[in-house]
């Protein structure tokens, strides 16, 4: 994974794949504390105990194509190489909240990516779930959803011209929140 | 200002309101029908999103096949699917044309993508880098 769009990605296809009906995405920077809180809360399956200590284990996964699972140990490695830390709290029938909190003047955090273009590809591919989206810095918020584009009427996501329009719209958002972060910070 | 996105040439896109006059736009010029009724009918392209396929640039796959569809005017569903257990393959898709069995392709990049939608979707002709996962076998008939 080379950058935190990636990961963010990665972690909601786990989620998908667990039967969610909604995925909360939000990303949480504080300058003072030099900090980034990226973090997945989703209504599905959710994990048991036994579970939930394997689950950081690369060896370990539910599926039965392969003999690895790699999304969650990446992303506590790419946590934890910024000094930063790895949450994760879930209950079976319940769901999963995963918190990844990274420490942005580290040399080895990642860069954000393009949280946009991932954030569209999950709206258009996902027409059956709720999706919410937000981004703070500093208490400065941007949010969408794709309940936030239905009660606007704004449904043709799966139309390339219109999911065009939505990734310009979160990507124009987004640039003018991320102008006020400080030059220290590695996330760009 | 504009900004150009996947060829499109668009004006700044600032608020909600700005999408809905965007997507009011396009709804005039063309008669969108509502694909979520008869998926069936549709070719169905499924992108491996898992770990190895997100590595691998599935990302721009799919934002490739979302954006020539559009503009090839094809009836398509694009979405995204988990690992199918190919991962030295990825990125891997599997098409499903209307009222056929799906056909996974792996290594696909946007040149491969191009011939799968000039060949395969609009043709029906296979193209190479087939992944034999949903042959039938004697075996099981």
């Amino acid at each position: 994974m080379v950058d935190i769009a990636m990961h963010m990605m990665d972690i909601a296809q786990n989620s998908i794949r667990a039967n969610a009906k909604n995925i909360d995405i939000s990303f949480v920077e504080s300058q003072s504390d030099n900090e980034l809180a990226f973090c997945i809360c989703d209504d599905g399956d959710g994990m048991s105990s036994e579970m939930i200590e394997k689950i950081t284990d690369p060896f370990f996964t539910t599926r039965t194509t392969r003999k690895v699972g790699l999304g969650v140990p990446f992303l506590k490695m790419t946590t934890e190489q910024t000094g930063g830390e790895f949450q994760l709290e879930s209950e079976l029938g319940k769901g999963t909240k995963i918190k990844a909190k990274y420490m942005t003047n580290h040399i080895d955090c990642l860069p954000l990516g393009d949280i946009p273009g991932y954030l569209i590809l999950l709206f258009i591919a996902n027409p059956n779930l709720q999706i919410s989206f937000e981004y703070e810095i500093d208490s400065e918020k941007f949010t969408v959803s794709t309940a936030e584009l239905a009660a606007e009427g704004i449904t043709d996501l799966q139309n390339a011209e219109i999911s065009a329009a939505i990734r310009a719209y979160v990507k124009e958002n987004l640039g003018e929140l991320v102008r006020i972060r400080k030059a220290s910070s590695f996330l760009c | 200002m504009s900004k150009i996105f996947g060829g499109i040439k668009m004006a700044k896109i600032k608020s909600l309101a700005d999408l809905k006059k965007k997507q009011d736009e396009v709804r005039s010029k063309l008669n969108l029908r509502d694909k979520a009724d008869n998926p069936e009918s549709l070719v169905q392209i499924k992108v491996a999103m898992a770990t190895c396929g997100i590595a691998s640039g599935a990302k721009e796959i799919m934002e490739f096949f979302v954006n020539e569809l559009g503009k090839r005017n094809i009836d398509a569903v694009v979405t995204q699917t988990g690992c199918m257990g190919y991962c030295y393959a990825e990125p891997t898709i599997e098409v499903q044309l209307p009222g056929q069995e799906p056909v996974v392709y792996g290594y696909v990049d946007s040149k491969k993508a191009d011939k799968i939608i000039e060949l395969y979707i609009k043709k029906g002709e296979l193209v190479d880098g087939i992944i034999p996962q949903n042959y039938e076998t004697i075996d099981n008939k």
